[in-house]
């Protein structure tokens, strides 16, 4: 096997898999340092979180979990405080490409690849940029080698396919940080700056996951089960050898089974709901809106009892902290009593939140979800938003789950293309009607789960709510009480939510908090004002896009 | 109505200081703020003595004004000094400030500048290549020289904004989130009408910036205050690194390192004014433009990142601050730093409030006077 070095150390891999993927294989979990010296590893495993960074070849701050393994690549431990002769090192960028596509199809899961292949049915040019470097999405999450996994995996193999021979153009490791009134579109491409100038847009970013904030929540070893599926999906790596899952939806299921059946011991998978037996009448309904569906849930179920994993209903994470041999998870059972594990890895999803970044930032109108405490787009029947020429389609409007993001991305593809000129968008009755069925299936399915935002009522002040800037709740409740008014006031006096991430985990909650203090109605104003970039960009992308624009006046 | 000794119109960092002031010697103080778009919030924390390039170059009309102002600056970043000690720290760092030259003409320039800065009691001296080398090795190869000016520093606003926060809470200064659209005075006393009430008070000190012109209309004066969005970035964190103030002989910047190893870049590129109830927007060629000026000035802060950019109001008046009474009655005190507003804040409240108290101000307000925009 080929290796790169940890800190001096050799760390084998395999073709195609990202350093995050290869360090846990070693049994290597901290990868970086915080400025107040705490430790932290792979956390959301998709670019999200910033949380994973190493130092690779002298430049600092790299996310190990969009970084590929290559043979002899020097990996550091990363520092809190990168040394600037060393960034200065950085390879100085190439002139910036320019895109001019009259479809332009951001994020390549299954929303925006079926997008993209209705677009082109139509006629007209499009161009796919995905933040991963293989195409997929978090749904359908590729391998980067051998055959598919399951059926899942070969549904979007083939939508792929498709998407490749429809003649759009579909390009991997972009980084999308500015967007614009034109639109115009700024991002970084392998080092290098990206310029999009589309007729219009399909906004196809998906979601990221909702954690549970307990104490202990930023220890290396606790991800997000999406991390750990995309560990096992995409690279045939085990998050550990001893597993438990927690928070609630069936993504949690999911994952605990396909671990189990790579070899993981999972300890428990620990759901927030009552049992499903509770709510018959939401069962059946689900199962009427979507039988095919829903049996592969009971599938699940029975896939769990046949690996012995236990799911214990109305059990809710508490706290995690290190043994000696790995990490304790405490939980608090539905007859409230304490109970925990010991694990290698504790996955956890508690729901989802919109990637809306860039729909905010072009100022798409929002409305706020109570019920799951995030903010949807608004859109009219075709899935344009209230920006001309600007449409959303699947999760990033508001989770909707991956079939409907496929019907959604076929009425987007053809409405995006008339607009440009091709096609009329006229005979879409059967995918809306299907996309109803879609979302009658999603509303019982939920009820299922427990979507609500959680109560920290309970959580104790220490707990650290910004990850970023190791702000505790403690800290921002604080804060909400000698600076009322609004969530942007309580960031400049506590950091929380200045730093890497953006807010991207704690600025629901503190929206929620800001509210809850104030009596005021949340909304999109709630939050953290969007702002440019929509993700960290560095400075020399940022050079090579002004000297490509400069030259073009 | 609520009835207050003294208040303060504007809770930015003049409203704040000038409270503490007062609060300090015994009087009852009322701070009202319309909580919006208010600079102190959004400041990058330069400390600015010397004449800034920009602002000469904005305002050719109003440099002598600026020049006179001169000591003023200098007193004013000694009285940062003496706030950071009394309700620091600050992060404050008085490094002094480079002003970089690429071009045989802009060394000239700088040139000039430092001899006139020089007459007026500023510490300044010109560094060639070599003198460079020694402070600020990092500079990109193209710098010829500089002007450095030792009286320059930076600091952090979100520390001064909390810790000054925290004093005017212990002073029991009441705090309101209210919009003043209108001050009227009376023999026994001013009143000023908010959107959700009015306050009376025996006196009012006006520290509300750019939004100080609209309050004149019954007063008979015309001050062009001027609300003017700027462009701001920081970059994630790196090691410690670049010392001082950094700005540009010919072109709007400025680049500094604060305590927590990030890198504010600022200097005065647009930002879109969205009206005054909605913070401005980020304009894409100046995040373009002022981060590549700053990668082209320090090459090695190329492999650092952005982490944010946002935009904050600065105020523009006639190149001078108005201090003191009008002159139609001497309840009401108008308390505006010109140009540089964050770095002349703690001094010209000071002024106003020991004139309000009747004593001798730290330094001489005559030139500052509101007479001057007298119809």
């Amino acid at each position: 096997m080929p290796d790169f070095s940890f800190d001096g150390r050799p760390v084998p891999y395999r073709t195609g898999q990202s350093l995050a993927a290869a360090l846990t294989e070693a049994g290597i979990r901290v990868f970086r340092q915080t400025a107040k010296g705490a430790e932290r590893g792979i956390f959301c495993g998709m670019g999200v979180c910033q949380d994973c960074l190493v130092t690779v070849n002298a430049v600092p701050n790299l996310r190990a979990c969009m970084t590929k393994a290559a043979e002899g690549l020097e990996v550091l431990t990363q520092v809190a405080f990168a040394d600037l002769r060393l960034a200065a090192a950085a390879p100085a960028t190439a002139q910036a490409r320019i895109l001019e596509p009259e479809v332009l199809v951001i994020g390549g899961g299954a929303g925006g690849l079926s997008a993209a292949i209705a677009a082109r049915r139509s006629g007209a040019s499009v161009v796919v940029l995905d933040e991963r470097r293989v195409a997929g999405g978090q749904y359908y999450k590729q391998s980067v080698e051998g055959a598919p996994l399951d059926v899942q995996q070969s549904e979007g193999a083939e939508l792929m396919a498709e998407a490749q021979a429809s003649g759009a153009e579909i390009l991997g490791a972009v980084e999308i940080w500015g967007a614009f009134d034109g639109p115009l579109f700024l991002a970084e491409h392998e080092g290098a700056a990206l310029i999009a100038r589309p007729r219009t847009v399909i906004v196809a970013t998906g979601a990221y996951e909702r954690p549970c904030i307990v104490p202990g929540w930023t220890l290396p070893g606790v991800m997000t089960t999406g991390a750990a599926q995309t560990l096992w999906r995409s690279y045939r790596t085990l998050p550990g050898r001893r597993v438990a899952v927690c928070g609630s939806g069936p993504l949690n299921m999911q994952v605990a089974l396909e671990l189990a059946e790579g070899g993981a011991r999972v300890a428990m998978v620990a759901e927030a709901a009552a049992s499903p037996l509770a709510h018959p009448w939401a069962g059946l309904r689900m199962a009427l809106a979507g039988p095919v569906l829903a049996a592969k849930g009971l599938t699940m179920l029975r896939g769990l009892r046949r690996h012995g994993v236990p799911v214990r209903n109305a059990t809710v994470l508490t706290a995690v902290t290190r043994t000696k041999n790995g990490l304790l998870a405490a939980f608090r059972t539905a007859k409230g009593r304490q109970t925990s594990v010991e694990v290698d890895a504790l996955c956890m999803n508690d729901g989802f939140e919109p990637q809306n970044e860039i729909l905010r930032l072009l100022g798409a109108d929002m409305e706020y979800d109570a019920a799951f405490g995030h903010l949807r787009c608004v859109r009219m029947e075709q899935c344009e938003t209230s920006v001309p020429g600007l449409f959303a389609v699947g999760d990033c409007a508001g989770p909707g789950g991956a079939p409907a993001a496929r019907t959604e991305g076929r009425i987007a593809g053809q409405a995006a293309a008339a607009r440009a000129g091709h096609g009329d968008a006229h005979d879409l009755h059967a995918d809306q009607r299907e996309l109803r069925r879609h979302r009658r299936f999603q509303k019982w399915l939920w009820r299922l789960h427990s979507v609500a935002p959680r109560s920290l009522a309970d959580t104790p002040p220490e707990t650290i709510l910004c990850r970023c800037e190791e702000i505790t709740l403690g800290q921002v409740r604080e804060g909400v009480r000698t600076t009322p008014g609004h969530v942007g006031t309580l960031k400049r006096a506590t950091r929380v939510g200045m730093g890497r991430c953006q807010g991207r985990y704690c600025g629901s909650v503190s929206a929620r908090l800001v509210a809850e203090a104030t009596g005021g109605v949340i909304d999109d104003r709630s939050h953290f004002a969007p702002r440019v970039p929509v993700k960290p960009v560095s400075i020399a992308a940022i050079l090579a896009a002004q000297e490509t624009l400069d030259g073009l006046d | 109505m609520a009835s207050t000794d003294i208040l303060v119109v504007g809770g930015g960092i003049v409203g704040q200081v000038a409270a503490i002031e007062l609060a300090e010697a015994g009087a009852r103080v009322t701070i009202v703020d319309a909580a919006s778009n208010a600079g102190s919030t959004a400041n990058a924390g330069s400390l600015h003595v010397q004449m800034q390039s920009r602002f000469m170059r904005l305002y050719p009309d109003q440099v002598p004004k600026l020049e006179a102002s001169l000591p003023f600056y200098q007193a004013a970043a000694e009285e940062w000094v003496a706030l950071d000690a009394a309700h620091g720290p600050f992060e404050l760092v008085r490094n002094g400030g480079l002003m970089l030259a690429e071009s045989p003409d802009q060394l000239a320039f700088l040139e000039a500048k430092a001899g006139r800065e020089a007459r007026k009691g500023l510490s300044v001296e010109m560094l060639d290549r070599t003198g460079l080398e020694r402070i600020a090795p990092w500079l990109g190869p193209q710098i010829l020289g500089a002007e450095l000016c030792r009286d320059e520093g930076k600091l952090n606003p979100l520390t001064v904004n909390n810790r000054l926060r925290t004093r005017v809470s212990a002073l029991d200064i009441r705090c309101v989130t209210d919009r003043i659209g209108r001050i009227d005075h009376a023999g026994s006393g001013v009143t000023a009408r908010g959107v959700s009430a009015d306050y009376r008070a025996d006196r009012v000190i006006v520290a509300a910036a750019w939004g100080a012109g609209d309050l004149m209309g019954p007063h008979d004066l015309t001050i062009p205050t001027r609300a003017e969005p700027l462009h701001m970035n920081i970059t994630e964190a790196g090691g410690e690194q670049i010392r001082h103030l950094i700005q540009h002989a010919e072109r709007s910047i400025t680049l500094k390192q604060l305590g927590s190893g990030q890198v504010v870049i600022g200097g005065g590129w647009p930002a879109r004014d969205r009206g005054r109830d909605a913070v401005p927007g980020v304009e894409m060629m100046s995040v373009l433009g002022n981060v590549a000026l700053a990668a082209r000035l320090a090459p090695s802060i190329g492999g650092l990142r952005i982490l944010r950019t946002w935009a904050g109001m600065n105020t523009v008046i006639d190149g001078a601050s108005v201090i003191g009474s009008l002159p139609a009655t001497d309840r009401i005190m108008m308390a505006l730093p010109g140009d540089a507003g964050y770095t002349l804040g703690p001094l010209v409240a000071r002024m106003v409030a020991a004139m309000m108290l009747g004593r001798t101000p730290p330094h001489d307000p005559v030139q500052f006077a509101p007479s001057r925009f007298a119809a």
